[in-house]
């Protein structure tokens, strides 16, 4: 019988093993020395200029081995005018290998700057700064200024939402799903939102061998499933835990709102870190009025119960203060490539809160989802979030 | 447990995309343009050769005029045989770390300076090592057959006698006339044809500039111009020239895609004979303006020693290479060795 057993095992891992190894065979059949098969065609190199930082006399450029072959830097040029340079840690790019090229220059304040770089076969890649102005330099006086827009942004409008509280309470049970409904659309709208960004941000900053697109959809659907795995589990053990459905549905909300937050703070930060101010106060503004409408979406859901005050402000603090957190990274340490991830969690977050309400909304209303209340309920919530957004 | 491992297969990819490699080696020098020195620990991107490690020698090409193997003609006419070989296969390093795919007559862009004397007879025999068709087309006075446009000549050995008689007096270009011209121009196929009058022109210390431009990335826009093909070479490795010298320059513009180009010399005026066919100056200055294959002979002295740049006028141009340097020796105060005039 053992012996059965153990041949059966030994039986059944080698048959998930022995696909692999043809697999292998193929593989090393194709690629592997001496074949000649996919000798054709000639593989173009390219390299992505990532990042242009405006430094005290010197300006500093990061570049990336974006193609599929390595390359060596060659030259740097500014609007096309050669200039000497350093490049560092040194001049061979393998693959998505990265390199720090800086070129002195005495570069002028807002004025725009063409910096190309040309590699070992002549071609030369060129990114446009639309204005150049002084990298920031991460200093606490900063990192300050960042937490209080992060406050301004996150933290206050959402509490301010939350003050609608008292509002929902006292409202009929059609006008309270009717609430439900509009944080579907509040949330729906910022999901498609979120994505629209991390396309956005991967379409202008992102090598295409990163194909943005779906990398956007791989991040936001794993983010989903996450989520959507974890929030079970939540509201499994809510009773449990001593939370009530609800509760645990409005905590999912902050924490997919946060998440969401995050991707703005970046937003801010980078806006700021690329010093473009002007841009920075109008997103400010426009994110404030934004995100009261985001304080209603947590509130709805909490409005049956009762002595949550402290809850309420926690999660206020939960959904707001990410945005703080997002200005530092998006400020100090930005770069494109962890923005369109943090985007896509967050785009995954909100979708998968979406899922948790309108379940809520199903049971509340007997399994029927085409009744006024939900439908104006979601229309209004997408159209206040879209006039809103109009501001940004 | 799926949410943690989709977190850190998140985190790990975010972090992997962003490493630096952190090699580090000892750190070195470099002197900007505006004459700043800069530190880097990294390797240095200059345009320049420190050392003289260059495929093609623009010092050695400057003053290397060739005037063929001589042979008399039973009339008592001088006859000059040359032979030209073209290829199209070679790749130069054109600027440090830069290399482009070069199509030369007997190796080198430009080809070799061919020079006669007016009256005598040029024989070229043209072979063909390249891939395409090129022909030899000179600019001068020849009959039809022998003008290098009707008659390609097929690669891999296919052979061409073109043969004339030298003139106008006068400095020419040759180049390759087999379209798409704008290509087999630009990849190199050009020189220097040099008639000189039956009565020499006064001794002076001569030279050839080709003024030209490299298209490394064939969108139609030169990235590199240069006075004989190698950016920035004569700026770190200056001409040398002495006090109270005649110096006579053959300059011939075979920059394309832009229309023109200068000639600018600093600290001087020159006389300038426009296509060298007149023996009189047309012009006393020091900015001369040539299209394409415009050229003329510069005659100029310095009267005073030290280093004087000479560049293209058209900034664009000299700050992608086509910049230099005379350095002028002063022939009063110390005894040079005699420098080797090309004749």
């Amino acid at each position: 019988m053992e012996v059965s057993t153990k041949s059966s095992k030994v039986k059944l891992i080698a048959s998930g093993v022995i696909p692999f190894l043809f697999l292998i065979i193929l593989m090393a059949y194709i690629f592997g020395p001496g074949s000649d098969l996919l000798d054709l065609g000639i593989p173009l190199p390219e390299i992505t200029i990532e990042k242009v930082d405006f430094i005290d006399s010197e300006i500093q450029v990061t570049v990336r081995n974006t193609g599929p072959i390595s390359v060596e830097v060659a030259m740097a040029d500014i609007n096309d005018r050669i200039q000497p340079a350093a490049v560092e840690p040194d001049k061979y790019l393998n693959r998505y290998e990265t390199a720090l090229v800086r070129i002195p220059f005495e570069w002028n304040e807002a004025e725009p700057y063409r910096i190309g770089i040309t590699i070992e076969d002549g071609t030369r890649f060129e990114k446009e700064i639309e204005a150049a102005a002084p990298a920031v330099k991460p200093s606490l006086e900063l990192a300050w200024f960042f937490a209080i827009i992060g406050t301004y942004v996150g933290i206050i409008p959402v509490m301010i939402g939350l003050l609608w509280l008292p509002f929902i309470k006292r409202i009929s049970k059609q006008k309270y799903h009717f609430f439900l409904a509009l944080t579907v659309g509040l949330l729906l709208f910022l999901g498609i939102d979120a994505v629209e960004e991390a396309l956005e941000v991967s379409k202008e900053n992102l090598a295409d061998v990163f194909n943005g697109g779906l990398l956007v959809a791989t991040v936001t659907i794993l983010s989903f499933l996450g989520l959507y795995y974890a929030g079970e589990k939540l509201l499994k053990t809510s009773k449990s835990s001593g939370l009530t459905k609800p509760v645990a549905i409005a905590l999912m909300i902050s924490i997919g709102i946060g998440l969401h937050n995050f991707g703005e703070g970046l937003a801010i930060g980078a806006a700021v870190g690329m010093g473009s101010i002007a841009f920075s106060t109008f997103l400010i503004i426009g994110f404030a009025l934004h995100n009261t409408t985001e304080g209603i979406a947590i509130a709805a859901p909490m409005s049956r119960e009762r002595k949550m005050i402290g809850k309420l402000a926690l999660m206020g603090l939960i959904a707001g203060s990410p945005a703080i957190f997002g200005a530092w990274i998006g400020g100090f340490a930005y770069s494109p490539f962890s923005s369109v991830i943090f985007l896509s969690i967050g785009a995954g977050a909100i979708f998968q809160v979406i899922i948790i309400i309108l379940n809520m909304i199903r049971v509340e209303c007997n399994n029927n989802l085409s009744n006024v209340s939900v439908v104006s309920g979601i229309s209004v919530g997408m159209v206040v979030m879209y006039l809103t957004g109009i501001l940004i | 447990m799926i949410l943690s491992l989709s977190i850190l297969i998140g985190l790990s990819v975010v972090v992997f995309f962003t490493t630096f490699s952190d090699a580090q080696s000892e750190s070195k020098t470099f002197v900007t343009h505006s004459g700043a020195m800069v530190t880097t620990t990294g390797e240095i991107l200059d345009p320049l050769y420190t050392v003289s490690t260059v495929e093609f020698d623009p010092m050695e090409y400057l003053r290397d005029f060739n005037y063929g193997r001589v042979s008399q003609l039973s009339d008592g006419t001088t006859l000059r045989e040359f032979t030209i070989i073209a290829e199209d296969d070679k790749i130069m390093e054109v600027s440090p770390g830069i290399f482009y795919n070069v199509w030369t007559f007997n190796g080198t862009v430009p080809g070799p300076t061919i020079r006669a004397t007016e009256g005598d007879i040029v024989r070229v025999k043209f072979i063909n090592n390249g891939e395409k068709e090129h022909t030899m087309h000179f600019h001068g006075i020849h009959p039809a057959g022998m003008d290098g446009v009707f008659e390609p000549v097929g690669g891999n050995g296919g052979q061409f006698v073109y043969e004339f008689e030298a003139g106008p007096v006068g400095v020419h270009p040759y180049h390759c006339h087999v379209m798409p011209l704008e290509e087999h121009i630009v990849h190199g196929l050009y020189g220097v044809f040099i008639v000189d009058p039956k009565e020499e022109r006064p001794p002076a210390d001569e030279m050839v500039m080709v003024l030209n431009g490299l298209d490394t990335d064939f969108d139609t826009e030169n990235n590199f111009y240069a006075a004989n093909t190698v950016p920035f070479y004569y700026q770190h490795h200056p001409i040398q020239i002495n006090t109270d010298e005649l110096i006579r320059i053959y300059v011939v513009n075979m920059v394309e895609f832009d229309p023109i180009n200068n000639f600018h010399l600093h600290g001087n005026l020159y006389k300038y004979y426009p296509t060298g066919t007149d023996l009189v100056p047309s012009f006393y200055t020091d900015m001369i303006t040539l299209s394409q294959t415009e050229r003329g002979i510069m005659e100029f002295e310095y009267e005073f020693p030290g280093k004087y740049l000479f560049h293209a006028h058209k900034v664009e141009f000299s700050e992608k290479g086509w910049t230099g340097i005379f350095l002028v020796n002063d022939s009063n105060k110390k005894s040079n060795q005699d420098l080797d005039y090309g004749s």
